[in-house]
């Protein structure tokens, strides 16, 4: 059952930085929920106290700023999949958010949240991770950004310091050339953490060789993580089935599987394969 | 009886608008004043000895009003023989602890009680008994447990139950057969899943009667508890309420002892409500088996002998392992007419979590085997897969397995035709993704065990204004049972649905009706109810005949008036007839008993002897897609069609198939409890998968109404049949687009790429 704990509501994001940093490093930022009380009621961690930062204005919002889409720290899963920006500029963020858990999860969780818990599976991480996105870190003692490649750390663990707070995710906005696809195998179509999960990024430019290629893969290993490898392979070629394969098996290589009840390490070996061949012969085809 | 005006209508249940507004009160929603909350210490390891228990330091922890372990209930052990019979004979090692003393068989078995003012309370006491274990090797497979040598759960070598079946000349049979089809069948535990986890209240009222409101299938375990904890059975009562779901989880006592120990002990009311790990972790499951089928065949397909050797785990405890390993012997051939039956089953115990009673009581596993195997041996002799059952279903006046002669109508045929047809037009392939089709038909016994002579009764009642009442102990856990009992009321007596009452269960205030299981609520309580409402009827009409000078066949009952049948506007308001009858002393209540029939059990030895009231029949047919590349399933389309004797509300009845095919087609593709040296690795809704309504299209349903059944105006059961074919067509449909076998369950995307290669 869900254990006592103490539960600061802060106005604005300025007092949300101070109880952090004066609770540090037992406060812990809570926004929808659906990470931090499953948690708690399951014993997973016991904080001292609770930080309310649903709600805050300085983190709401989706807002296209200096050539960079903004996602506030408090936007919903739920508002992603609402919005016009993240529909014209990164419809793979979109297609991402309609596979992650369920309406009703949705209408709470942050994605920012889904960051911060760092579940190898997060559902968000791979299309950030091939739009090259950037986490806007504040502390009391001001603002830091972190490329998302970078944030993870391990299992449950990020770069975020305890007194820090994740207010914004930053999205440079993608050429016209690029496109992108989410995937994801689970073993249910709703309310399921991902088998494999992943996303792949293209830009062809007017050359009709990549420029840039981007290959994220979820639930293959401790992290979120980018396959670079196969990245390169693609870089500088076509697109065609020979690099395709190339491709998506060097972003099976690139895995570091591990069997659970899910699925074994061999079967999301094989899938990410799978998976990334049909996402990259996709994003030119139409279904 | 011919033109119903009630029976056969798609009613809106009385039940299901305050559902849909979250109105409804179920056992967990009832408080009382002064209400102290309980918990359950259970154990950590599945199988060990306990060295020492301690709860001093629990007794202590301020708000903790009582702990209770073994040796403060007299070391009780509970019976959990196949509850609320009259004619039954108690089986043997049947009973367990109430709570653990010497020994752990199960991880999650119960060791210590608490009470305590709040829940937090009580949950900290909790880490506050100490208990000393000592770890002791357990075993984990029916099949090692069946070993010499093999650590005993269950004295004295693990046997909790055996049936066999010896019908005919096997070595006969075989030695006639063209072709011998082999295979081994495997399906897993399943949890129960229901909405709503076990919960409920207890009191001790003025009278000293202990009050136990509950979420149950079961209104009878109120003798058990009795039994139990040393009082008279007068001195339990049980009240039931909507129960949100059972499908069998709720058959056996789950929180009602120990509430009712809490509350006896504390003399305050107790509540306790388990979490839904909690819940996955304390009850039943249903029963993984190994199943050995052995087949001959005619090159035409024709059945000339079947050996089937069934291995279930019955886990830690008996439960009701007995009687599901013995439905599945009864049902093991399927609805097939084979003279030449050799059927071994076995019941073993290990130390993983017990199982017992699950939508379909053993039914549905052996079909998984029996309907794989016969589109096995049409793969085998290059045969149409329904030519192959058409010449093998059984037909009315053919004897089953056990030498049963089966009374009423077998549809089987017309069942497949109708669902295959319905799929209409094939998928067709694209690249990767094969589609496939399967079938599966099956029988499944309605109505319980013949020789525990089982009883339903209902009372029915007219008040003065014309309005009924009916008192019928029947569970309600979701299927609308009470709501057809209205419908079967309103029918006989010709009052409107809407001025139709029936309660929910209490057996202080409804007449005891047996349990929800078992299919059998609609049959037996239907027909209890159609008793007790036919006996009114008689003695109104034959007032009316005095007043209208008509005979009583003549005239007739509807819309609340009673009539002459040719000349309608000769009528009077029924409210007028009921108050002329209150004034003469004419009876306008009466108390319907109805039995089942009477049977002696089957001879041992070979099995034969009458096992059921009847069976009902029907065909699941599906339509998949089968991705080659990632081994996904992709259900396209599925059609369920059944002989439901009659449908009372077809709505109901839809809802009730529909229903159990999604619950057939999780079974199929995505549910299983992975249980790994007794540990429960699938704790919670996270990672136990149960389907979604986005996972597989709505299923078509096709109801047959041969009107032959022993229930109410010949409706057969359904509850649990809904699910019985199901996973065995999905298999069949899998094969069909993959073209090699699969023939274990669930069929997870790693086990389809695996059989590819």
């Amino acid at each position: 059952m869900l254990p006592e704990f103490e539960l600061l509501m802060p106005r604005t994001l300025p007092e949300a930085l101070e109880m952090l940093a004066g609770r540090a490093p037992d406060g812990m930022p809570i926004a929808g929920g659906t990470n931090v009380i499953p948690d708690l009621r399951g014993g997973r961690y016991r904080p001292a106290c609770l930080v309310n930062v649903a709600g805050l204005p300085e983190l709401s919002g989706i807002r296209q700023e200096d050539g960079m889409l903004v996602i506030g720290g408090g936007v919903t899963v739920a508002e992603v999949l609402e919005d016009p920006l993240v529909a014209r500029y990164a419809p793979v963020l979109r297609e991402a958010a309609r596979s992650l858990a369920s309406p009703l999860v949705r209408n709470r969780a942050t994605v920012a949240g889904n960051l911060a818990n760092a579940s190898p599976a997060a559902d968000m991480a791979p299309p950030l991770l091939v739009l090259d996105a950037e986490v806007e870190l504040a502390s009391r003692e001001g603002t830091r950004r972190v490329p998302l490649k970078d944030f993870f750390l391990g299992v449950r663990r990020t770069v975020r310091q305890p007194h820090e707070l994740i207010t914004a995710i930053r999205v440079p906005l993608p050429p016209a050339t690029a496109r992108a696809r989410f995937f994801k195998v689970a073993l249910r179509k709703a309310d399921a953490i991902a088998v494999v999960n992943g996303a792949v990024r293209v830009d062809l430019g007017d050359s009709g060789f990549c420029q840039t290629a981007r290959i994220a893969l979820g639930a293959v290993a401790p992290t979120p993580i980018r396959a670079y490898e196969a990245e390169r392979a693609l870089e500088g070629h076509p697109l065609t089935p020979e690099t395709i394969a190339q491709a998506a098996r060097l972003a099976a290589e690139a895995t570091r599987t591990i069997d659970d009840i899910r699925g074994s390490a061999a079967y999301r070996r094989h899938v990410t394969e799978v998976l990334v061949r049909r996402a990259l012969e996709g994003l030119w085809s139409r279904e | 009886m011919a033109n119903f005006k009630v029976v056969g209508k798609p009613i809106r249940r009385f039940d299901a608008l305050s559902k849909a507004v979250g109105a409804t009160v179920f056992a967990d929603d009832f408080k009382m004043p002064g209400m102290l909350h309980g918990k359950v210490l259970r154990s950590p390891y599945p199988s060990a000895r306990i060295v020492r228990i301690d709860p001093s330091r629990a007794r202590a922890l301020p708000g903790v009003v009582c702990v209770l372990t073994a040796a403060d209930i007299g070391y009780a052990k509970m019976v959990a023989d196949i509850p609320g019979q009259t004619g039954q004979r108690e089986r043997r090692g049947s009973e367990t602890p109430v709570l653990a003393w010497d020994r752990v068989r199960y991880k999650g078995e119960a060791v210590a009680l608490v009470a305590a003012e709040t829940e937090e309370i009580a949950e900290r006491a909790l880490d506050l008994i100490d208990v000393e274990y000592e770890p002791l090797p357990g075993v984990f497979d029916p099949l090692e447990a069946m070993k010499p040598g093999a650590p005993v759960v269950f004295e004295p070598d693990n046997i909790v139950a055996r049936w066999r079946i010896r019908k005919g000349d096997i070595e006969a049979g075989f030695a006639a057969a063209d072709l011998i089809i082999e295979n081994t069948y495997r399906v897993p535990f399943v949890e129960h899943a229901y909405m709503e986890p076990e919960s409920g209240v207890a009191w001790v009222d003025e009278r000293g009667v202990i009050n136990i409101r509950v979420s149950t299938q079961v209104m009878e375990h109120f003798r058990t508890v009795a039994r139990t904890i040393g009082v008279p059975q007068n001195r339990v009562r049980i009240q039931g309420a909507f129960a949100g779901g059972g499908f069998g989880g709720k058959e056996d006592i789950t929180v009602e002892v120990f509430l009712a120990l809490l509350a006896l002990h504390t003399r305050r009311p107790v509540r306790l409500a388990y979490t839904r790990e909690e819940s996955i972790l304390a009850h039943s499951k249903r029963h993984p088996y190994i199943m050995r089928y052995r087949t001959g065949v005619k090159r035409n397909g024709r059945i000339t002998a079947l050996q089937a050797e069934l291995i279930a785990d019955s886990g830690a405890y008996p439960y009701l392992s007995p009687y599901v390993s013995l439905y599945s012997t009864v049902m093991a051939t399927g609805p097939y007419r084979i003279d030449n039956v050799w059927v071994d089953t076995v019941a073993v115990a290990t130390n993983n979590p017990f199982t017992s009673a699950f939508r379909g009581f053993g039914g549905p596993q052996p079909c998984f085997a029996y309907e794989r195997q016969m589109d096995e041996i049409a793969r085998a002799l290059g045969l149409d897969p329904l030519e192959v059952r058409r010449i093998n279903y059984l037909r009315t006046g053919d004897t089953t397995a056990t030498g049963q002669v089966v009374h009423s109508a077998v549809l089987l045929e017309e069942s497949a035709r109708r669902a295959l047809e319905a799929l209409g037009e094939r998928t067709p392939d694209r690249g990767p993704i094969r589609v496939g089709r399967g079938f599966a038909s099956y029988f499944q016994s309605y109505g319980r065990l013949m020789w525990l002579h089982d009883t339903s009764q209902a009372w029915v009642g007219l008040e003065l204004d014309g309005t009924v009442v009916i008192r019928c102990g029947a569970p309600d856990p979701g299927g609308g049972q009470l709501s057809s009992l209205c419908q079967i009321a309103s029918e006989v007596l010709g009052v409107p649905l809407e001025n139709v009452v029936a309660y929910t269960p209490d057996t202080a205030l409804t007449p005891l009706a047996g349990t929800t299981t078992a299919t059998r609520q609609l049959y037996m309580s239907g027909n209890a109810v159609l008793q007790a409402a036919t006996a009114i009827r008689k003695t109104l009409l034959e007032r009316a005949s005095r007043y209208f000078e008509e005979d009583p066949d003549d005239l007739d009952l509807a819309d609340g008036r009673v009539f002459v049948k040719n000349d309608p506007d000769r009528s009077m308001p029924l409210a007028d007839l009921v108050r002329i009858c209150a004034a003469e002393g004419l009876p306008l209540s009466h108390l319907a008993m109805f039995k089942a029939p009477f049977r002696d059990p089957i001879d041992p030895e070979t099995g034969q002897g009458d096992v059921f009231p009847d069976f009902t029949f029907g065909t699941f047919a599906v339509e998949v897609a089968v991705d080659t590349e990632t081994g996904q399933v992709e259900v396209l389309k599925s059609v369920a069609c059944h002989d439901v004797g009659r449908a009372i509300n077809p709505a109901a009845v839809i809802g009730q198939i529909q229903g159990g095919s999604h619950q057939g087609l999780g079974y199929a593709l995505m549910e299983n409890l992975i249980v790994e040296n007794g540990e429960i690795k699938t704790p919670s809704l996270s990672e136990y998968l149960i389907p979604t309504s986005v996972d597989y299209p709505t299923t078509q349903v096709i109801l047959l109404e041969s009107g032959t059944g022993v229930g109410p105006f010949g409706a057969k059961g359904i509850g649990e049949p809904a699910l019985t074919p199901v996973a065995p067509a999905v298999a069949n449909a899998v094969v069909d687009a993959i073209g090699v076998p699969i023939n274990e369950l669930p069929i997870t995307p790693e086990r389809v790429l695996r059989a590819l290669r």
